[in-house]
């Protein structure tokens, strides 16, 4: 399938690992540039550059806090002076919060927030009006299956997120710009030591119709897909990509 | 219909605005205690006050920024001061801003509103919900709007369809404490505090085209809260006139 991606430009935050380091080898798979952020480890960012770059495809890195107004829009900007123009935007970077609610104080919380949901208007609003201008453009969301199991901070987060997502479909539509989330169930995934997958939630992926964990690539399969040339009439949506564990 | 509300304590975060008066009062007519807070204050909170009072109830008032830890903690001590329990929590705080496209939003209204509505919300069920477990019984109203579902405005669909996910998330945690939470999702209601947020009038190709009545989301904020209704949780209700299935 020609997915219409080669030579177009993929902005992807937290591209250092799991979800963000697969979409990046994904969309290079298609033959398509990539503009890649971390916010701290700019030495797996580099990993994840090298690798995409055996592809053929220019890649360009940078630091960049996602929740600052200030580097969203310099890093966009530097973006748009390398290549000219960014095609699809990924928003990857997230930072994940497992406390129940008493647990979760104000201050983490609002780091929540900023990360997982400030971060999609700051970049959306820097990237949109070039898209705007081109009469193309994509945007993918990485959701989640917690608004599905009922948590109260990541199932907050993440319909944020497709709320979110829902408003930018309605707004730029008509431009040829779509909007829509990804959403993994349980995946496999290399965890910061603390926030490891707890055996239970391993032990619940077997109880699913597909019985196991997915993978990272399973997700950035969708991700290229949503962003394709195909995809053009699909916008607003989430997609869960989860093993048949919850059924929308 | 017995309700079981009667001697309840309800406390409602914004009574001036997004349906908080009319829900108020409902729950003032079946005898509940009420709770009222308000991001403005001053004037509108009196008046709320008054009219609740008029129909017997005993209210007790505070103004209260949900965006401000120490000022929901205030109003949850307050209300727990008075009453001594909190059964009812209606999340409605609102801080109602131009519906504008998003290349015309600033970052720092964004960050406000979030504030108030997601992240706010967020604190008040942190101060009030203890108090629920603590009786083993308890209900959460969350209040939401159609924005959640048809993507009206960047900042309140990101708010409502969070606010989902939040009640989801309580309902998840504290059912085995005999508490519920629910989600209602209104528009189309004739909302006198709407100011200049997202208003929804009747178009005619609407199930009902008419403009929705605040006693018919606070019958539905009542019947939620009644002791009948203890096996509905992590639900959305949407009193919109049938201008959105769910």
């Amino acid at each position: 399938m020609d997915t219409g991606l080669k030579d177009k430009v993929v902005m992807i935050t937290g591209a250092t690992r799991n979800h963000g380091r697969a979409s990046a080898l994904a969309f290079a798979g298609e033959g398509a540039n990539l503009l890649l952020c971390t916010r701290q480890s700019m030495d797996l960012l580099e990993e994840t550059a090298s690798m995409a770059a055996e592809s053929g495809v220019k890649v360009v890195t940078g630091q960049c806090d996602v929740s600052s107004e200030a580097d969203v829009d310099a890093f966009v900007n530097m973006g748009l002076s390398e290549f000219g123009r960014i095609d699809v935007l990924v928003n990857n970077a997230v930072w994940r919060v497992r406390e129940s609610l008493l647990e979760l104080d104000d201050e983490k919380w609002g780091a929540a927030l900023a990360v997982n949901v400030d971060a999609l208007f700051l970049t959306c609003k820097a990237v949109l009006p070039g898209m705007t201008q081109n009469q193309w453009g994509r945007i993918i969301n990485y959701s989640g299956i917690a608004p599905f199991r009922g948590v109260v901070g990541q199932g907050t987060l993440k319909m944020a997120v497709e709320g979110f997502t829902r408003a930018v479909a309605k707004e730029y539509g008509r431009f040829n710009i779509t909007a829509n989330c990804v959403g993994p169930g349980s995946i496999e995934v290399v965890r910061t030591p603390g926030q490891e997958s707890s055996p239970h939630e391993i032990a619940a992926a077997l109880d699913i119709p597909v019985p196991r964990q997915g993978t990272v690539e399973e997700c950035s399969a969708l991700a290229v897909f949503l962003a394709s040339a195909q995809a053009s009439y699909i916008t607003g949506q989430a997609y869960l990509v989860n093993g048949g564990a919850h059924f929308l | 219909m017995q309700t079981g509300l009667e001697g309840k304590t309800v406390l409602v975060t914004e009574v001036a605005r997004n349906l908080g008066m009319a829900t108020a009062l409902a729950f003032a007519a079946e005898g509940a205690n009420l709770v009222l807070g308000s991001l403005d204050g001053g004037e509108l909170l009196e008046q709320a006050a008054h009219e609740a009072a008029a129909s017997g109830a005993k209210v007790v008032t505070a103004s209260c920024d949900t965006g401000d830890e120490g000022q929901v903690r205030e109003l949850a001590r307050k209300a727990l001061a008075e009453f001594g329990s909190i059964e009812v929590l209606v999340n409605n705080a609102l801080l109602p801003v131009e519906p504008l496209p998003l290349d015309q939003l600033s970052f720092q209204t964004w960050k406000r509103k979030i504030g108030v509505e997601l992240r706010g919300a967020m604190l008040v069920c942190q101060a009030v919900v203890p108090s629920m477990v603590e009786r083993r019984w308890g209900r959460v109203i969350n209040f939401a709007g159609l924005a959640a579902f048809n993507g009206d405005d960047p900042i309140s669909s990101t708010a409502e369809l969070g606010m989902i996910g939040l009640t989801r998330g309580i309902a998840r945690e504290y059912g085995k404490f005999n508490i519920t939470a629910n989600c209602i999702c209104p528009g189309g209601v004739e909302d006198p505090g709407a100011g200049e947020g997202l208003v929804y009038p009747p178009s005619d190709g609407d199930p009902l085209p008419r403009w929705g009545r605040g006693g018919e989301v606070g019958f539905l904020a009542v019947s939620l809260a009644s002791e009948d209704a203890g096996y509905l949780t992590g639900q959305c209700l949407l009193p919109n006139g049938g201008k959105f299935f769910l």
